[in-house]
């Protein structure tokens, strides 16, 4: 859905100041595992000797890292997280959301400035290095794997009388039977709104909308169509000049046979 | 909360909430801070996806269910496609960029691409502060770095390429878009001039590098055209540098050159002041390229706007000349002669006075053309069709070839009639002309009244004298002689009479041919679409 319209300045006429914060891959999907109201942690701003000082504490249950399909891995997150804070310079920050409801309610709002930039980094720990050691066993595995098989494959390609597919199609031919030669009136009518549609068919084509044969298709044909032989449309059948009258729309000619 | 205290340091403790079910999705939007963006400054903001990219898959291709769509033309493309192994990357609305627009119409523009790899491998989050003091954290989707639009004029990638080789020797580089400004200008008057001439002025570039209509162009376009743009361009030229000298004095830009501005859009010298002014293609230099196809039409073109003008001024005169000519080849002649130069007035390009000095026919031409002038009218009709050979129906057949004369006379007839109608007629005349042309001339000529003129006051055929004194076999006789013997075109009778054995240049042939016609007054039969003559005496 296309998302326009007016900007919703409120955000940015207070001047709310929010922090942009660079969080660890492993974190957020151990936030995204956060259940209830969404607490995660805690975040502690303190001022040691007039330094800032911000740390966040992931919360207790959320340290469970998943290995591979979601099994424990036995690797803890570690939890204390200290923040190194940045300045925003060079670059002006403003946050803006799309809120998409249903019902087309596309609105976007501007939410504020960005006022601070911080980075979220653990605590070198024990448990993040295990933790790292993970991730990396696990990106080192090569995507392609070259397995050596005890016995060969014989499960593939079976020799088969008749394919299952064949058989469909012959008892499909059989159904539909030969094409029986309609009343040529009623086959010109097929054609004339055939070509209502396009311009240019292949013989093919025409065969399977009309579903007569070939060769009595081909005769009505000479009457009342050109076969293209050069150009673009080649090996195409249109409409006679004096039996069409293509107007950019469509509108057919009907002539009478 | 709680507040822990320390020694010399105090924290206070805040619980981080990330919230789950947000509809709401983050992103950022990037400022450079050179461009000194204040949000808080903004009335009012309004942005929307840049759309432009999406090829709209219906539009590109051949309309459905349109004359020359196939039957499953679209299968088919896409097979072709995948046998190829073209890939069309897929249109993601959500990566599409962003145009905001500040302050409505007047205010800036800023267009904000994605940055990609954002979220590859470290996820960004916003941390805002509640009212109940706790944080909440919000992931953020995308990250868009806005840049503003530049609403003012910047140059192309051609013209950038031209102004860099001559940095060195241009000094004031304000006169750059104001000659760039002049020449946008001038071609808006003119266009607006000729509406209904433009598909005929793009037909003229086609059709003739050498064809009939790009000539006719370039002389009329000199004479008469030039006085005009000559004076509005002047206008315009020295105003603009005036004006631009004011604001560059008023904006006090860094450039040094600014109070030289003035006199130096006006020095000769300056590089950039011949740019604008494309109307002084008086010289020889810039027409030599446009001589490059018109020489072998030249002999004619003279005359052919001579012929115009005395059209134009005169219109009794070619009509009567129309009725005269039987075959209506000559009024072709006339029509078209007289029509591509009334077209070429209008238009810009020129170099039309070169062509002169370059051929010599040309200078014969002129004088027969003056000659013309003062000759009663019907010479002036005869000087049309021979004007018209050069023309030429067709485009990019520039030779005088006999063999063409027969096309560009019908072609020049027809044209004539359609410049009859409108005389300031659009191109779309010349369509028109060309399927007159086909139809051939004879209801042209039978009907003794061009409808369009409505001007007809029949003449009587006057005896015009045969023009050439050195005529060696183009006479009534031999023609007579050949059109009893089996019908021909005016082509074929053309090329029975070669310039090189008559001695006559084509357009004399073309001329003397016509007049023998037309006092023959042969019988005409179309075979295979094509207008023969036949006497059966």
């Amino acid at each position: 859905m296309s998302e326009k319209g007016e900007v919703d300045l409120t955000g940015a006429k207070q001047n709310t100041g929010v922090w942009l914060v660079k969080v660890p891959k492993y974190l957020s999907q151990q936030w995204a595992k956060a259940s209830g109201r969404g607490e995660v942690g805690k975040l502690r701003i303190g001022k040691n000797q007039g330094k800032a000082e911000v740390e966040f504490t992931l919360n207790e249950d959320l340290t469970m890292i998943d290995g591979l399909g979601d099994k424990p891995s036995g690797v803890q997150a570690p939890r204390d997280h200290p923040f190194t804070m940045q300045t925003v310079g060079g670059q002006t920050l403003a946050v803006f959301t799309e809120t998409q409801s249903e019902s087309s309610k596309d609105r976007i709002s501007l939410e504020g400035l960005v006022v601070q930039r911080a980075e979220c980094r653990p605590a070198a720990s024990e448990n993040y290095m295990k933790l790292k050691r993970l991730q990396i066993e696990e990106l080192s595995k090569p995507v392609r794997l070259s397995q050596q098989l005890e016995k060969a494959v014989t499960t593939n390609y079976k020799p088969v009388a008749n394919h299952s597919y064949n058989l469909e199609y012959d008892r499909k031919k059989k159904d539909e039977g030969k094409r029986a030669r309609a009343d040529k009136q009623q086959v010109l009518d097929m054609l004339f709104s055939a070509f209502e549609k396009h311009q240019y068919y292949n013989i093919k084509d025409l065969v399977d909308v009309t579903k007569q044969p070939v060769s009595y298709l081909k005769e009505i044909l000479r009457d009342i169509g050109i076969y293209n032989v050069k150009g673009t449309h080649k090996n195409t059948w249109e409409l006679k000049p004096e039996y069409r009258h293509y107007q950019g729309g469509e509108e057919e000619k009907e002539t009478d046979d | 909360m709680a507040s822990l205290g320390g020694s010399s340091s105090s924290s206070t403790e805040y619980i981080v909430r990330v919230p789950k079910n947000t509809s709401k999705k983050y992103s950022i939007m990037a400022f450079n801070s050179g461009d000194k963006v204040n949000c808080s400054s903004w009335t009012q903001a309004r942005m929307e996806r840049d759309m432009s990219n999406r090829r709209m898959y219906g539009v590109e291709e051949t309309e459905e269910g349109a004359a020359g769509s196939e039957f499953g033309k679209k299968q088919r493309e896409e097979a072709r496609r995948k046998k190829f192994g073209i890939v069309t990357r897929e249109f993601k609305v959500e990566d599409q960029p962003w145009i905001l627009k500040v302050n409505g119409k007047a205010g800036k523009r800023f267009k904000g691409t994605k940055k990609g790899g954002v979220t590859e491998n470290a996820s960004y989050y916003i941390f805002t502060q509640c009212p109940d003091g706790a944080f909440e954290a919000f992931p953020v989707n995308g990250w868009y770095n806005f840049v503003p639009q530049a609403k003012h004029r910047t140059l192309t990638a051609e013209e950038a390429e031209e102004e860099w080789g001559r940095r060195n020797k241009v000094v004031n580089h304000f006169s750059i878009m104001l000659q760039r400004r002049l020449r946008e200008q001038e071609r808006g008057p003119d266009d607006d001039d000729e509406e209904g001439e433009k598909g005929g002025k793009k037909k003229k570039k086609k059709g003739g590098r050498g064809g009939d209509l790009r000539i006719h162009d370039l002389e009329d376009d000199l004479e008469l055209s030039s006085d005009e743009s000559d004076s509005s361009g002047g206008e315009d030229g020295d105003s603009k540098p005036k004006k631009k000298g004011g604001d560059v004095k008023g904006k006090g830009k860094k450039k040094k050159k600014k109070r030289g501005s003035d006199s130096e859009a006006n020095e000769d010298s300056d590089d950039g002041d011949f740019e604008g002014l494309e109307v002084d293609y008086m010289s020889d230099e810039s027409s030599s390229e446009e001589e490059a196809g018109e020489e072998k039409a030249k002999s004619n073109k003279e005359a052919v706007p001579k012929g115009i003008d005395e059209a134009s001024e005169s219109e009794e005169e070619s009509e009567e000349e129309k009725q005269n000519e039987e075959e209506g080849k000559e009024e072709e002649e006339e029509e078209e002669g007289k029509k591509t130069p009334v077209q070429t007035k209008k238009k810009r390009d020129s170099s039309g006075e070169s062509d002169t000095s370059e051929d010599s026919d040309i200078d014969g031409e002129a004088a027969s053309a003056l000659f013309m002038k003062r000759t009663p009218p019907k010479r002036g009709g005869g000087r049309g069709s021979g004007g018209s050979s050069r023309t030429g129906s067709r485009p990019g057949t520039p030779s005088i070839d006999s063999a063409s004369t027969s096309n560009t006379l019908r072609a020049a007839a027809s044209k004539l009639e359609q410049g009859k109608r409108h005389v300031v007629g659009g191109s779309s005349e010349s369509p028109a002309a060309k399927r007159l042309k086909m139809e051939s001339s004879s209801m042209a000529v039978t009907t003794q009244s061009p409808a369009p003129s409505g001007k007809s006051t029949p003449q009587p055929p006057s005896g015009k004298s045969t023009p050439s004194s050195s005529d060696v076999q183009l006479t009534e006789e031999a023609v007579r002689r050949y059109l009893i013997r089996k019908p021909m075109t005016t082509k074929d009778l053309l090329k029975k009479f070669q310039t090189k054995r008559t001695g006559l240049s084509s357009e004399q042939t073309v001329n003397v041919l016509a007049q023998i016609l037309k006092r023959l007054n042969p019988e005409r039969k179309n075979v295979n679409d094509k207008m023969h003559f036949y006497l059966t005496e």
